[in-house]
């Protein structure tokens, strides 16, 4: 039955051809620097110096993973804390953004326009990074704890409206009318009709905030000082931020920074750095995916 | 009797819509809280932009340096508008962004439509993945992709020229080669995030309509045509309106870090971010920068009202409020 | 309506923030109140003795009538995973010295920038900072902007008080460095580290590969930059097409080549303004006089610029210098793999021994200058005491301490003795493999002649580094910063116009003849002569003050 469904409403031949060709094409373009930063992150920094980047490097080494690995407990600590910080901020920004943009979503929620308002406004308007701060640190009490890291980007009003979009385009209002009848209450129509059936669009909404908190390396370095709390992303861009650094300002810094600078591997390193990040959150995402790309199977169940 | 029936419903009518508001409200209320307490209790920062900061010695905590700081007009936003490089950024700025926001639109909703339509779908799911890889990437790492391309002495673009014969070319000093270069660094990074958006739209569209429409006796290009795009809407409308708010903003990395700062390219390169950070490395006021801030954002939200007053007159369950 | 909405929102959210604020303001007015008080105690337990001045030096500071204390100073650039051995062995010191207890905030090369300021702008309960005329935190404005505590207030004059027997132990010239217009007028805000305090920019030059040419570094010595060109143009036909002989810095190159020096005050802005020395006496006025200028606009620079393009397209500047961002990467590797002839450099004592061993060539070291003091060197690492600081007499007492006592400055800056370092039979430092583990920077810890010198080092060293250090001269001009707080909107444009014109000038990857007077146009027209009267006026007046 569901192949020849697919098989009727198949495009033709030559055309899925053209398609990925196109497909291949651009893929290659986005993959090709990937792997040319992973071929870096594995050459001596000595060929760099000779020979500049390049794919097929003249002598290639371990030093930049071996400097990595040199952190060693904390390295581990730090995966631990950008795991845990990345699901359970995901989770709870999740939640709260489903409820916020379910009740944008339904049209006879008496204070809708002034709360799409209240969220759409902080899209266009902040304080800046100051006042934010204090308020984070001074009033809100924020430092040296996951909360710190976790708080701050809890709500991103972009995401929030994305999510009411795709409430608008996959469920049908006459569902919850259906639903009332029916006496589900509000929270239950929520959890048990509604999600169900805008799992592609929380998945999407999931990943973007999933991404969002694993790259996260700028509130750390604000709220964060101790080293129990810090995430990878932040740990390693202290190593990057200090390779910048000294770079830029050796003259100032004098004969110990041109130490240390030669002591670190700092271009493979820094491409290393960018293997270690990624490699992790590209394995976490198939189980996003599986929600987004997933063929024809949800449609029976709005009936 | 059926009159007391009546009024009894009609009570309960009442309740029910008071108790729905409640609920709805308690919906809101956790996101609302942290709103308020994350961005508009900092707010309170923007009346920085009308005043010179200084220290309030006798108890220097930031709000009393804010309070005690003098109030100095409109003099914080004279950075902006004095120089003779106003017109340049100005137009670079809103030019690059008009055009990338059609382009973007255009090549992502595509993309999501060509992946939608491919019947393989492990082969579309690779595609989606590799297509999001970019992201991953910062600018800085960006950078010395295109570097290596492009580099005066050791590039393969003109090592692949010189040897076929042709000129070499000095790609950091020549400011009419960037317009591309910077169009396609912008596609390749951000396209595969919007294609996700726009693909999920599609999967969450009722496949009863692709249904209806194929008994009709439409084709698949009608298909897309009459279902596909009509439900995507909504998506392209709110993506739309939010991407006009940043019509004054720019994305500083790749402007900044792909044409490696140079000097000569800046008449290509030069837009409003890039601008303020190097007044900032000259002046480091936090009263100006926070005004060429707050100048952007309105800008961007003027933008905002206007392009959905647009949206509302053309189909009012797009519109983003 | 909806302007009703956003008026509403903004109103309300600053009403309540008001609030918010006004509670904690009052709650620490309250904390500032009450730590005033005892400032107050001990200054008037501390003022009988102050009569006596010098007499009156931290030491004599009864320590058992100190209230106990915890300072937190914010360093520079540390890499510092454990510290808890170091700080265990201070604070066991401290508290017996001055009843103190030391909270260090360790700031990394990378966050520092950011999260000082942050701390500084929020009001951020940290007593000392680290600054400097090149970090974000900048000292002089930050000093105009209120942010540091001055020392030497003639009405609380914390030097005098906590600190005299620092003040005898640094070089004028460092004390004359740090004497700026600050917020509480005329007079120091910072103690100054005695670090490497001088300047000199010298010729970096690859004797290997001069030699294999025919030439001595004497012929370097002789020549000047308007003469490199034939030894450039063998190097370059020995060397074959992808070898630069000439490996250079822009600005460096400029301010070698003109005898022109950074004017602090305006670093973000690619250093348009030039003040000019004299390099046949340091100390006194070139033939410009005390003037600072446009360094575009004059007559060495165009033919510095021209110069400069000719050896460009001659091939000998490699063109990735005409990039901000390739020039330093490239550059760093370059001199790594010795692939140069002729470099810049700004010297710090011994570099062309580590120079020598890093690049495994022969490195040496050919200066345009005798080593001079200007102000941006001198505030190379500064102590400051933030305002908002409850105990700023006891900062005061700590900084005199760690500068001063060789045991304590070791301590921070090594670790301890036995776990992060030994000393050898010679009495000198070793390092142990803890000290990965702890490793502050130690240039801006302070007066960093009083450490133990290591075994690389030598038992000499700091004999050496005093001798060249305390003896450079230092300019005219010495103390004077600019302050932009006028010409903020004209310093912003100008930036930018420089930004686009300066480095490529500077290494010759654009031709003068065409862009440099569209430059100095664009100058023009962005109020660059409104900056520079200003500076003029200032300068006058900075003069004035110090002639007196």
């Amino acid at each position: 039955m569901k192949k020849k469904k697919r098989a009727i409403n198949a495009i033709s031949i030559p055309v899925e051809i053209i398609f990925h060709i196109i497909m291949i094409l651009f893929c290659l373009a986005c993959i090709i620097p990937f792997i040319f930063v992973v071929i870096i992150s594995f050459t001596d920094q000595e060929s760099i110096r000779q020979i500049g980047y390049s794919f097929t490097p003249v002598a290639w080494s371990l030093e930049a993973y071996r400097y990595v690995v040199r952190l060693g407990d904390q390295l581990w600590r730090s995966y631990f804390n950008s795991f845990f910080i990345t699901v359970l901020g995901t989770a709870i920004s999740m939640l709260v953004t489903i409820m916020y943009a379910y009740a944008l979503y339904r049209r006879d929620f008496k204070y809708r326009k002034f709360f799409t308002f209240f969220c759409f406004f902080t899209m266009l308007f902040g304080g800046g990074l100051a006042p934010t701060y204090v308020v984070c640190k001074t009033v809100l009490g924020l430092s040296d704890s996951y909360a710190a890291i976790i708080v701050p980007m809890l709500l991103n009003p972009f995401n929030l409206i994305i999510m009411r979009t795709f409430f608008q385009s996959s469920v049908p209002a006459e569902l919850i009318d259906a639903a009332s009848i029916d006496g589900s209450g509000e929270y239950s129509t929520l959890f048990r009709i509604i999600i169900p059936i805008s799992k592609p669009g929380i998945a999407t909404v999931g990943l973007l905030t999933a991404l969002a908190y694993w790259n996260e390396w700028f509130i750390p370095m604000l709220y964060v000082k101790d080293a129990k709390y810090i995430p990878l992303q932040y740990l390693l861009m202290q190593m990057q931020t200090k390779v910048d650094f000294l770079v830029k300002n050796s003259s100032m810094i004098g004969a110990e920074a041109s130490n240390i600078m030669n002591s670190l591997p700092a271009d493979s390193l820094r491409m290393a750095l960018v293997v270690l990040i990624v490699v992790p959150i590209a394995f976490a995402y198939p189980f996003f995916q599986r929600y987004i790309i997933s063929g024809l199977t949800i449609g029976s169940v709005k009936g | 009797m059926s009159a007391t029936v009546q009024t009894k419903k009609k009570e309960k009518m009442l309740s029910s819509a008071g108790i729905k508001t409640i609920l709805l409200t308690s919906m809101v209320l956790p996101g609302a809280i942290w709103f308020f307490l994350l961005r508009y209790l900092p707010m309170a920062g923007i009346i920085l932009a009308f005043k010179n900061y200084k220290v309030y010695t006798k108890d220097p905590t930031f709000w009393n340096n804010l309070i005690h700081s003098k109030w100095v007009g409109l003099k914080n936003f004279k950075f902006l508008f004095s120089t003779s490089d106003s017109w340049l950024y100005i137009r670079n700025t809103l030019a690059y962004n008009v055009l990338w926001i059609i382009l973007g639109l255009v090549v992502a909703v595509a993309f999501a439509i060509i992946l939608n339509e491919i019947t393989q779908k492990f082969v579309a799911k690779t595609y989606q993945t590799l297509m999001f890889f970019p992201y991953f990437l910062s600018w800085v790492v960006a950078s010395y992709f295109v570097l290596a391309f492009l580099d005066p002495t050791r590039g393969l673009l003109d090592h692949y020229l010189t040897s076929h014969g042709m000129a070499a070319v000095d790609w950091y000093n020549e400011p009419k080669y960037w317009p591309w270069i910077l169009t396609i660094c912008n596609l390749w990074k951000n396209i595969g995030y919007s294609t996700i958006l726009y693909l999920a739209a599609i999967t969450g569209i009722d496949t009863t309509q692709y249904e209806a429409a194929s008994i009709d006796g439409a084709g698949k290009w009608q298909q897309i045509w009459n279902v596909t795009l009509p439900n995507l809407r909504p998506m392209i409308c709110i993506l739309l309106i939010m991407n006009v708010g940043k019509i004054f903003n720019s994305d500083f990395g790749l402007f900044y870090t792909v044409p490696l700062n140079s000097g000569s390219l800046f008449s290509a390169t030069q837009v409003i971010d890039t601008y303020i950070y190097r007044v900032m490395t000259a002046t480091n006021n936090i009263g100006m920068s926070t005004a060429g801030g707050l100048l952007q954002n309105l800008i961007g939200f003027i933008c905002i009202m206007i392009a959905n007053k647009v949206v509302t007159r053309i189909d009012e369950d797009s519109s983003l409020f | 309506m909806k302007k009703k909405v956003i008026s509403c929102i903004l109103a309300a959210s600053m009403v309540l923030s008001m609030t918010a604020c006004g509670k904690s303001s009052s709650t620490t007015a309250d904390s500032t109140a009450a730590a005033s008080s005892a400032q107050d105690s001990t200054t008037a337990a501390s003022g009988d003795g102050a009569a006596a001045d010098s007499a009156a030096t931290a030491e004599s500071v009864d320590v058992s009538k100190l209230e106990p204390v915890t300072l937190k100073m914010y360093f520079h650039g540390s890499n510092v995973t454990d510290d808890s051995q170091t700080m265990e062995a201070v604070n066991s010191y401290l508290k017996e010295k001055l009843n103190v207890t030391l909270e260090p905030i360790w700031g990394t090369w990378g966050d520092f920038d950011t999260n000082s300021v942050l701390s500084l702008q929020g009001g951020d309960d940290v007593d000392i900072y680290f600054t400097s005329s090149w970090s974000a935190d900048e000292y002089n404005k930050f000093a105009r902007d209120g942010y540091w505590v001055r020392l030497d207030d003639p009405e609380n004059n914390l030097i005098q008080k906590y600190a005299p027997e620092l003040w005898k132990t640094l070089p004028q010239v460092l004390i004359n460095g740090a004497t700026i217009n600050g917020s509480d007028g005329c007079g120091v805000y910072a103690v100054p580290g005695y670090k490497d305090i001088a300047t000199q920019n010298c010729w970096d030059v690859n004797v290997t590969k001069l030699k294999e040419l025919g030439y001595t570094v004497d012929d370097i010595k002789n020549a000047d930059y308007y003469t490199f060109g034939d030894i450039l143009k063998k190097a370059k036909e020995k060397y074959g097409k992808d070898f630069y002989p000439l490996l250079v810095e822009g600005a460096v190159l400029e301010r070698m080549v003109d005898n022109s020096i950074i004017v602090t005050g305006d670093s973000g802005t690619g250093n348009f303004m030039s003040y000019y020395i004299n390099p046949d006496d340091l100390t006194q006025p070139s033939s410009y006089g005390n003037k600072i200028l446009n360094k575009f606009a004059t007559d060495e620079f165009r033919k510095f610029a021209e110069q400069t393009r000719k050896y460009y397209e001659a091939g000998y500047i490699d063109p990735a210098m005409g990039n901000a961002n390739q020039a330093n990467d490239t550059r760093s590797s370059k001199q790594l793999t010795g692939d140069y002839l002729i470099g810049t450099q700004s010297y710090s004592l011994g570099y062309e021994l580590q120079a020598s061993q890093e690049r495994k060539i022969e490195v040496a070291m050919v200066p345009t200058t005798d080593p001079y003091v200007d102000t941006t060197s001198s505030q190379g690492a500064m102590m400051a005491i933030s305002t908002a600081s409850k105990n700023p007499e006891r900062a005061m007492m700590f900084l005199n301490l760690l500068n001063t006592d060789p045991y304590l400055m070791t301590l921070l800056n090594y670790g301890v003795e036995g776990v992060h370092y030994n000393l050898n039979s010679d009495g000198l430092v070793e390092f142990t493999d803890k000290r990965s583990d702890y490793q502050p920077w130690t240039n801006g810890m302070g007066n960093v002649t009083i450490l133990t010198p290591t075994a690389d080092q030598g038992a000499d060293f700091w004999t050496g580094f005093k001798s060249y250090y305390g003896e450079a001269k230092q300019i005219p001009i010495l103390g004077y910063a600019y302050d932009a707080t006028n010409t903020e909107t004209q310093m912003g444009a100008v930036a930018n116009v420089v930004a686009e014109y300066m480095l490529p000038l500077c290494t010759g990857t654009v031709d003068p003849d065409e862009k440099l007077p569209e430059f100095l146009k664009k100058l023009e027209e962005n109020g660059i002569n409104d900056v520079l009267d200003d500076a003029n006026k200032q300068l006058d007046a900075y003069m004035a003050v110090k002639g007196e």
